[in-house]
């Protein structure tokens, strides 16, 4: 999906990828890259105390993934805000569709509304980005 | 618990990170991104303000179980890109303590300035933990 910023109509998916399914090794692997060594995510008796059944994904994880889809999905200048919610526990070994939404343009800039979704459709991450537009011709 | 809103305004002293090739080549790898390059991913302010084990110092000063602490909220602003080879200054800081719930639910908002050895800002990471005080606590 290319679908350029500065003329799709306002409420137009602007762009969808699935990633994951994220597992255990994806945890270790993001727990050691980014230094976030919390056994919440490593560590299934550490995560039972803390109520959950097993280690659950690293929010910063999901959100990373709709940075991934601004970043490499999206033709923009450059991201000025990001801005995300983490709803609900995103568990292990499923996968994530992320989807990005134009929710409102200016002159140069354009707000877009992310979400990370679980596969029945749960929305786990709530987000936003706005991002610098494209200006074509001379400035 | 309920946490002491005196903590608001604690902050840690500043500390300069320097932003490691190798270490943005693993962490866009951790993140499935085999695309290199020299420039920061929009979450990894998040790993440079973690540094020093400033995190763990902040819920240790606030006396806050880990077990209890979930991130419900995170916000960037961008400023100046951030580089492969930077030195990054961060300061952080308590901005505010509130709780709902009857005092079941405590968050605590996190504020870090990053910036260049320009004096540049590179940008701003807001942090909202929460802290569940309702959730029984297995003994280890």
């Amino acid at each position: 999906m290319n679908i350029p910023l500065d003329t799709a109509p306002i409420g137009a998916i602007i762009a969808e990828r699935t990633f994951g399914p994220i597992q255990r090794e994806d945890l270790e692997r993001y727990a050691q890259a980014s230094g976030d060594l919390n056994p919440l995510h490593l560590d299934p008796e550490f995560a039972r105390q803390a109520g959950f059944t097993d280690v659950i994904v690293h929010g910063m994880f999901g959100m990373a993934l709709l940075g991934r889809l601004i970043e490499e999905d999206i033709v923009k200048q450059r991201l000025l805000l990001f801005r995300a919610r983490f709803r609900k526990v995103i568990e292990i070994d499923q996968a994530i569709v992320c989807r990005a939404r134009l929710t409102s343009r200016a002159q140069d800039t354009a707000v877009l509304a992310l979400e990370a979704l679980s596969p029945s459709d749960a929305v786990l991450i709530e987000a936003s980005a706005t991002v610098e537009l494209i200006v074509v011709g001379n400035k | 618990m309920p946490i002491d809103r005196k903590h608001i305004g604690f902050s840690l002293p500043p500390f300069t990170v320097l932003v490691d090739r190798e270490q943005l080549r693993r962490f866009a790898e951790a993140i499935g991104n085999s695309v290199h390059s020299d420039l920061a991913p929009p979450t990894y302010m998040k790993v440079i303000e973690g540094e020093n084990g400033s995190s763990r110092a902040i819920v240790a000063a606030l006396g806050v179980d880990l077990r209890r602490v979930m991130h419900v909220e995170q916000e960037f602003d961008y400023g100046a890109p951030i580089r492969g080879g930077d030195h990054v200054t961060v300061e952080r800081r308590v901005v505010d303590i509130y709780d709902r719930k009857d005092g079941a639910h405590v968050f605590v908002v996190v504020e870090s300035t990053l910036r260049n050895t320009h004096g540049v800002s590179v940008g701003r990471s807001t942090q909202r933990i929460l802290v569940r005080n309702e959730v029984p606590i297995a003994p280890a």
